[in-house]
């Protein structure tokens, strides 16, 4: 009690001092940016797996080629998730003498658990959303099978020993993906029905999808619990799985934050070393007085710790409740893109790196000097004597290296980014190193005298001390403003790329070859331009080496490529956005060759030169492995994992695919295209697309926000930090007021002397920053590095003015004030 | 006087025999002090007097037990502080030792009353602001409370120091040349709160100066020489 109440007493009088404040704004900076940060990302992830319902007609999906265990089903239940079956495989389907394979999905009733499904009457109709799949006896069908049963809606159609009656066209069901591509005409039917058709026998291939809805914690729990349960066969699948152009989107959105906030509070450490070394050195009078009052070296020693336990607290406080407010306003920015209504719940678990933060920052970067106090010999308070080392370089240092990579670690959970921000720091070292060299040199050279410059130099001599710490926080901060900007620009510019304007949202899907010069007719026509038209044969890939491929591969069930058939191409040159890893590309004429995309091969173990078997239809065909190449799968054209020579194909049965544009105000063109072309599958991706653009456009807007939110932060923090040698650069102003200086060269001079330390902090600072980036780039955001010359420019000038202005507004009370009253106001 | 004085055998509050100290500089034994001998009793005013660079300070230091010697013995208040630790010094210094100094030592965020409450915070003291304020009034400052010390001439700052000083109710106090940096005549005032303070409280007296008008005023003076204490104390009579 004794001992808060003393506490409390100091407390309230060390709020008077500069390095407290400052040292509370650092930790009050770290923590809010940490904990904003963490709720926004933590929000972000949940909307996205929020917005999985719209993609996944649920929450998540358990897929297995088997059905899944019942009481599993009474487990999820109990854990308040609920549940809808489907069922799906591939059938024939009936009608009077003519006969069409198509792809049918049974579905129970309460399919879909989110989003709906999208019907027509007729097949000019105007389209109706259900929130239900089709009744018993009711079929549902992709309106290529009209013509190609030569039926109508109403008519009976049969599967296997059951006849339904086609109650309505379906347009898309809320889980249509691009993996069911080049599938036959799809079906909706009652899972009900099922039975009935008899068509599901032991081995025949199908495909069971359980879908679950629930909180967070619900499906969390699920998960955890089924986890070692799962199958070989069974896959668990999320937004993430099920949709990785969104779900990378949001990865590098979430990268950019951590890395924003990793130099946040790398910021504010440094600020937290400088402020609390300067307030050891503070206090070295003041506990040579402590003693001679007759504390001991343990009070001491316990009223300094509990004075950074209570700055702890009140730093992780205030940074917390800062970070409310903050956090709102950013998920406001972001809101509009998430359409499910989420509840604004705070997740503690999003909050301790924040708190773990505060407790670092202040241990390992503040208690070393405040715990060498101690010695202060008490023999000080009658003469000043050389006094204790308060800064023990190679401990403190290592100590502040260890946690700094731990909190960046903790925080960003991305050795990478460590890596990436100490080699910027290591640079900026570096640098520092070289210029307080040079400085040095300089600045011994200086003769007397009063020229404008010759002050500006003198000046910085005299602060010789503090000014390398104030490059190194200026140059610190432009590290930071360098780093992110640059990051942001190329965040933005591959999200640019990802998703033009104009990115493809209609793929027209089994084209038969002799359609296909109508197709492009009809496109052209239109004005739509269209990605090349590929060609596509559909095989599974059975040996390699000429062993099996499920003897070669260990994982073969988790490798999704062999689960199902794989969409083969042929190409005569590399497209575009396709790069070659290994290997070469073939020459005319070659035929027996085939190229394999890069993750596929790499599962598979391929390399150039491997055999590889694909079975097509009932025949076999053998390639050797020519090349591995990388694809860009967010670009939104056909994509293919396997492409042969032209020709190596030419006796199997091919469809054509592609992928365009189509601009909202001709929509109306859909419908008159599947008029002309009844038989080709039209796969509407729009409200894929402009979900993405939603995303982007509104993540774009939060970044940008952070941005300026670390930067207004990181602005505060060199302020702060350069008020250090605030006191004495007044005194000496007033001092040189009284002796006779004039108003305007000390101004010049000023301005000088801080516009020389910013340019040198902007250098240093750009070139960290462009380390920062080379490391960033090539590991972490996957983009190729460049100069940035204009950066080199930009930034030294700017950092020059900042520092020109803040220099200014320090000297103002001198210019303003007699220097009499100056040099007995100022400490 | 009272009994409050009598603990120490002899009835010496304070005690040396035989210090010396020395420092070594740049590999050189610098002897600073040698062989000093002093005996001060309770309630007497001592004034010690010298040359610049005569160890009056340095000595000062030894005897409050801011610092050890490298030979001889103190004894204050009838412990030895030679064996004593630092720690152990410094609770006994919490118990009867008051500081005075020439620079004042105020610390410059806390106003005057705060820099006067601050010992008596730290000891606990649940009166802490109310025994503060007065001891300020009665060193004539009642109506600077509030002040910080920036604001206060130096003769104020050295009455705040002193209120501070006799806060902790000091048996001995220590003054290292609390005139040194106030002119003539603000120290004399404050010499003679001193003088004051020292018969009302009956506080010992122990101050180095170089102000004869001050050195006058205390019961007994004592000159260093080089190191020494005078063999014979230039005793001049009040
Ligand atoms: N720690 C130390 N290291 C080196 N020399 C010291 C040390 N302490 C004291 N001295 C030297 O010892 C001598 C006596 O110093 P001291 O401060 O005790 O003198 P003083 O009598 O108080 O002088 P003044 O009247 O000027 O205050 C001086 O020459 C001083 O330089
Ligand atoms: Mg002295």
């Amino acid at each position: 009690m004794k001992f808060l109440h003393l506490l409390l007493w100091l407390g309230r009088r060390d709020w008077a001092l500069r390095e407290v404040r400052v040292t509370l704004l650092a930790v009050l900076v770290a923590v809010a940016t940490v904990a904003t940060i963490g709720l926004f990302a933590d929000q972000l992830q949940r909307s996205v797996m929020a917005s999985g319902s719209q993609f996944l007609a649920a929450d998540r999906q358990l897929r297995g080629s088997q059905p899944m265990a019942e009481d599993w089903l009474k487990d999820s239940a109990t854990l308040g998730l609920r549940h809808a079956a489907m069922v799906r495989f591939s059938s024939m389907l009936f009608a009077d003498q003519h006969l069409q394979l198509a792809s049918v999905k049974a579905v129970g009733s309460a399919y879909p658990l989110a989003g709906q499904v999208t019907v027509r009457d007729t097949p000019s109709g105007p389209v109706r959303r259900l929130a239900h799949g089709p009744a018993p006896g009711k079929l549902w069908v992709d309106a290529r099978l009209l013509p190609l049963l030569h039926i109508n809606v109403g008519d009976s159609v049969q599967v296997g020993q059951a006849s339904f009656k086609v109650a309505a066209i379906l347009v898309q069901e809320p889980d249509a993906g691009l993996s069911m591509l080049g599938l036959a005409p799809r079906v909706l039917m009652n899972l009900d029905d099922v039975a009935a058709t008899g068509v599901i026998q032991p081995g025949s291939r199908v495909a069971y999808v359980d879908f679950f809805s629930g909180s967070d914690p619900q499906l969390s729990r699920f998960h955890d619990w089924l986890k070692t349960r799962l199958r070989p066969d069974q896959r668990w699948i999320g937004v993430k799985e099920g949709r990785p152009a969104v779900s990378r989107t949001i990865d590098r959105a979430e990268r950019f934050l951590m890395l924003g906030g990793s130099l946040a509070v790398l910021m504010a450490l440094v600020a937290i070393a400088v402020a609390s070394r300067q307030y050891a050195i503070r206090q070295l009078d003041t506990v040579a007085l402590l003693k001679t009052f007759g504390l001991t070296q343990a009070r001491i020693n316990r009223l300094y710790l509990g004075r950074l336990a209570s700055w702890t607290l009140i730093g992780t406080g205030g940074g917390l409740l800062l970070a409310l407010p903050l956090w709102f306003a950013l998920a406001q920015l972001a809101k509009r893109w998430i359409t499910t209504p989420l509840a604004w719940s705070l997740n503690p678990v999003a909050l301790w790196p924040a708190a773990v933060t505060a407790v670092v920052a202040l241990f390992a970067f503040a208690l070393p000097p405040i715990v060498r106090l101690r010695k202060v010999p008490a023999m000080r308070v009658l003469r000043s004597l050389p006094g204790v080392d308060l800064v023990g370089i190679v401990p403190d240092v290592t100590l502040a290296l260890l946690a700094m990579v731990a909190l960046i670690a903790l925080y960003a959970r991305n050795l990478w980014l460590v890596a990436a921000l100490l080699g910027g720091l290591a640079a900026l070292l570096l640098l520092l190193v070289l210029i307080g060299w040079g400085l040095a040199n300089l600045l011994s050279r200086v003769g007397q005298g009063g020229g404008t410059w010759r002050l500006a130099l003198i000046g910085m001599r005299r602060h010789r001390r503090a000014l390398l710490s104030q490059v190194a926080v200026v140059g610190l901060t432009m590290m930071l403003v360098g780093t992110l900007y640059l990051v942001r620009t190329s965040l933005l510019q591959s999200w640019q790329r990802q998703l033009p304007a104009e990115a493809p949202n209609e793929f027209l899907v089994n084209i038969a070859p002799d359609a296909v010069p109508q197709v492009r007719r009809f496109l052209d026509q239109n004005n739509l331009s269209a990605s090349h038209l590929y060609p596509m044969v559909r095989g599974r890939l059975t040996e390699i080496n000429g062993k099996p491929v499920r003897q070669v591969v260990s994982d073969a069930n988790e490798v999704e490529a062999l689960n199902r058939e794989l969409n083969l191409t042929w190409m005569e040159k590399l497209p575009a956005d396709n790069k070659l890893v290994e290997g070469r590309w073939w020459r005319t004429g070659i035929t027996d060759e085939v190229s394999v995309e890069q993750r596929l091969a790499e599962k598979l173990g391929l390399h150039p030169g491997d055999r590889v078997t694909f079975v097509i239809g009932a025949q076999q065909l053998t390639a050797t492995v020519a090349s591995i190449r990388s694809v860009d799968w967010e670009s939104m054209r056909p994509n293919f994992y396997v492409a042969f020579p032209p020709g190596a194909l030419a006796d199997y049965p091919a469809t054509w695919i592609t992928s365009f544009y189509l601009p909202h105000a001709q929509r109306l063109l859909l419908d008159r295209f599947n008029r002309e072309f009844p038989t080709i599958t039209v796969l509407d991706i729009a409200h894929l697309i402009n979900r993405i653009h939603d995303i982007v456009g509104q993540i774009t807007q939060a970044v940008e926000a952070l941005l300026v939110m670390i930067l207004a932060a990181a602005l505060l923090v060199v302020i702060a930090v350069l008020g250090a040698t605030l006191p004495e650069r007044q005194r000496e102003g007033a001092l040189l007021r009284t002796l006779g200086a004039r108003r305007a060269t000390l101004v010049r001079s000023t301005l000088l002397e801080f516009a020389l330390i910013g340019a040198m902090a902007g250098l240093a600072g750009v070139a960290a920053a462009e380390g920062a980036v080379w490391l960033l780039q090539y590991r972490l955001f996957s983009g190729t590095f460049e100069w940035h010359l204009g950066l080199w420019l930009v930034l030294p000038v700017l950092s020059a003015l900042l520092m020109a202005v803040v220099g200014r507004l320090q000297l103002k009370p001198v210019l303003t004030v007699s220097p009499m009253l100056l040099l007995r106001q100022l400490e | 006087m009272n009994e409050r004085y009598s603990d120490t055998p002899d009835g010496a509050l304070l005690q040396a025999s035989e210090l010396t100290h020395q420092v070594v500089v740049e590999q050189h034994t610098l002897t600073i002090l040698q062989g000093v001998n002093l005996e001060i009793k309770a309630g007497e005013s001592v004034a010690i007097v010298g040359r610049s660079g005569s160890g009056k300070t340095t000595l000062l230091g030894l005897l409050a037990g801011l610092d050890v010697p490298s030979e001889g013995t103190v004894i204050l208040a009838g412990s030895e502080l030679t064996r004593l630790s630092e720690d152990e010094r410094a609770t006994l210094r919490s118990r009867y030792v008051g500081f005075v100094f020439q620079s004042f030592q105020l610390l410059p965020a806390l106003t005057a009353l705060e820099n006067v409450q601050l010992p008596l915070e730290l000891r606990g003291d649940k009166d802490a602001e109310k025994r503060a304020r007065q001891l300020l009034e009665r060193v004539g400052l009642g109506d600077r409370l509030s002040h910080r010390p920036r604001q206060l001439s130096g003769g104020e700052q050295q009455r705040v120091a002193i209120a501070r000083a006799f806060a902790s109710d000091p048996r001995i106090l220590f003054a290292d040349e609390p005139t040194g940096n106030l002119d003539t005549e603000t120290g004399a005032e404050i010499v003679e709160l001193l003088m004051t303070l020292n018969r009302e409280e009956g506080t010992t007296l122990v101050l180095v100066t170089h102000d004869t008008q001050l050195a006058a005023r205390c019961s007994r003076q004592l000159r260093m020489e080089a190191g020494r204490l005078g063999a014979v104390p230039v005793e001049v009579s009040a």
